[in-house]
């Protein structure tokens, strides 16, 4: 077998044309099973890549201050005494949030800029860096205009603060998000400007983020501040990674029971092939031993009958499932994924991120079992005696 | 050339179709095993195509053991040595004419020039050439047959074999068929005919006709 013999791949070729009405439905479900697995794994690995790149970005410590049970403000003076504890390299008061514009039913992420202090997001405290902001107007992603726009808001914006009065804030620019599809949505203006919005006081933010300057410390500086504040609610980098992994891990869930009833179904086609060959296929094999094939001609051909369905499936499988989730963005599968108005916890977006590890699993699960299961039933006939075969 | 030595031959365990039968065919002889359906004609055309194993006894052709080659090497003996007209042709009836007379080589990965020569030569000696690239399935009865005479004949084969060749044709297309036979033993071949079809006992080429009933020489 190490050469091609072009005779055997056209006649196996031929095999399966002639049998086209069972081929061309083997083909359809071996591909749409591939198609699905790959689209499982390709949002799987996107949204987890995303995550990791999400999770990068987070501060070491997140203090929220809670009173009554209920979120309230942080202050100045909670940030002055967490910086004096041994191990906290730095921090700042935060000043964010999510706006809910009702109009168009979404939310915009707001977040607080201030020239003496630096974003934990790179990419953002970039944008802040290269723009030129006033005190009294906002940038805003390329998708927060397009909503505004459609709403009528071309130049500015009206808030609608909790007592019900507007703040109009003109629009500055735009920035493009590029890839960070987690950073859609979002504004950015002045602390003070936000502060504004959402009615705090000139001392107090939304939450506060700490750095710290030894990684290893990070438990024992969380069980610190919560003996120090213990009202507060602390939220380590791994309470974060330990969040957003709860939340995929759930949505994994939904797709580990498509890829388990995927799986189960592949299975019962192989089994149902593996289990023996037609009257008509017994045969063919029977009349190819007569004149003069081999048990290895016979596999040989037969090698290539399956190998061609089954490299032809994987890869039509393979390009539906990349046309599906990265180039039409999953419609209805992508959906587990967005949280945003459901929950208004995270929202994912599907970059083309492909995991070929998994790819490779998908193809060790399919192509081989597929082609085994055409070989077995053919050796077991074409091992017999070809007189007792054609009888 | 070809030898039977006490031969037997079970199907599953218990059903006797040959029953310690020795037999004997000279090269270039063209011998008629004569006998009813179910007599054991066709296994020993079988047997000694190698298609089947004995139950008993040998096979032996130009000295060498058929009924003791390895499956691998029986079906190189069959392509190499021997040409097979079935009864029903056992034409892969969905492939051209030219696909099914060349069958037997496609393992053996010739060029396309020596697959095209050898395919050309045999087609027009069956004069079947004209319908090369017709489907089996839409030739007719004497037409399918001279195919498989075609395909039989396309390795140069020494030992002919013939099972029922002209039960499902007329006269004349048997009549057809015969004048081929005769050509295939003018040209040194050895040739066995299982056939119960009268037109065959009285021809003046056959050199012998033996008889069979119930597994055993008559």
């Amino acid at each position: 077998m190490n050469k091609i013999n072009f005779y055997l791949l056209e006649y196996a070729y031929g095999y399966i044309v002639r049998h086209k009405n069972k081929n061309i439905f083997i083909v359809t479900v071996f591909t749409l099973l591939v198609a699905l697995l790959c689209t499982l794994f390709f949002i799987t690995t996107s949204v987890s890549f995303e995550l990791q790149k999400r999770i990068a970005n987070e501060p070491d410590i997140v203090v929220q201050n809670y009173q009554a049970g209920m979120p309230t403000a942080s202050t100045n003076a909670m940030l002055d005494k967490l910086l004096e504890i041994d191990g906290i390299s730095g921090g700042n008061l935060r000043v964010a949030g999510k706006y809910y514009f009702r109009k168009e039913n979404t939310y915009f992420n707001l977040v607080g800029i201030d020239p003496f202090e630096e974003l934990s997001n790179k990419f953002l405290q970039n944008i802040v860096d290269t723009t030129d902001i006033n005190s009294s107007c906002m940038l805003v992603s390329k998708d927060v205009l397009s909503i505004m726009k459609k709403a009528y808001y071309s130049n500015y914006f009206n808030f609608v603060k909790a007592d019900g009065t507007l703040v109009k804030v003109p629009i500055a620019g735009s920035f493009s998000t590029e890839d960070k599809h987690y950073l859609d949505k979002t504004i950015l203006m002045p602390k003070e400007l936000l502060r504004k919005i959402f009615a705090y006081k000139s001392n107090e933010g939304s939450d506060i983020a700490l750095r710290i300057a030894n990684k290893n410390e990070l438990d024992f500086l969380t069980t610190k501040i919560r003996l120090l504040f213990p009202n507060a609610k602390v939220i380590s980098k791994d309470d974060s990674v330990l969040l957003y992994k709860n939340l995929f891990n759930y949505d994994s869930g939904v797709f580990l029971a498509l890829f388990t009833i995927a799986l189960f179904t592949f299975f019962i086609i192989i089994y149902d092939k593996a289990n023996g060959l037609s009257s008509e296929e017994k045969r063919e094999i029977g009349i190819l031993k007569a004149i003069g094939w081999r048990v290895e001609d016979v596999l040989h051909a037969k090698f290539y009958e399956a190998a061609l369905i089954a490299f032809f499936s994987f890869i039509m499988g393979f390009i539906l499932a990349y046309i599906f989730v990265f180039i039409l963005k999953a419609p209805f599968l992508g959906n587990i994924f967005m949280h945003e108005n459901l929950l208004n916890i995270a929202t994912f977006s599907l970059n083309v991120h492909i995991e070929f590890s998994y790819v490779l699993l998908i193809f060790l699960l399919s192509v081989p079992l597929y082609i085994a299961a055409t070989l077995i039933p053919s050796w077991r006939v074409a091992t017999m005696d070809a007189d007792e075969v054609m009888r | 050339m070809i030898q039977l030595h006490n031969i037997s031959k079970l199907y599953d365990k218990n059903i006797k179709a040959l029953d310690n039968i020795s037999l004997s065919f000279k090269e270039g002889e063209l011998v008629i095993l004569k006998g009813v359906s179910g007599s054991g004609k066709s296994t020993i055309l079988s047997l000694i195509a190698g298609l089947c194993k004995p139950t008993q006894g040998e096979v032996i052709v130009d000295g060498k053991k058929i009924s003791k080659l390895p499956d691998h090497f029986a079906a190189a003996y069959r392509r190499d040595h021997i040409g097979i007209v079935f009864q029903r042709y056992n034409l892969i009836s969905s492939l051209s004419v030219e696909e099914n007379v060349l069958l037997p080589l496609f393992p053996l990965n010739l060029t396309r020039s020596v697959m095209q020569e050898r395919a050309n030569r045999v087609l027009e000696k069956f004069h079947i050439a004209h319908k090369q690239a017709l489907i089996v399935k839409n030739l007719s009865g004497g037409e399918q047959q001279r195919v498989a005479i075609a395909r039989a004949n396309i390795n140069d084969p020494k030992i002919i074999l013939a099972d029922e060749p002209t039960a499902n044709l007329d006269e004349k297309l048997s009549r057809e068929f015969i004048a081929i036979l005769k050509e295939l033993k003018s040209q040194k071949r050895t040739i066995v005919v299982a056939t119960h079809d009268p037109l065959f006992f009285d021809l003046d080429f056959v050199d012998r006709t033996i008889e069979i009933e119930h597994g055993k020489l008559l």
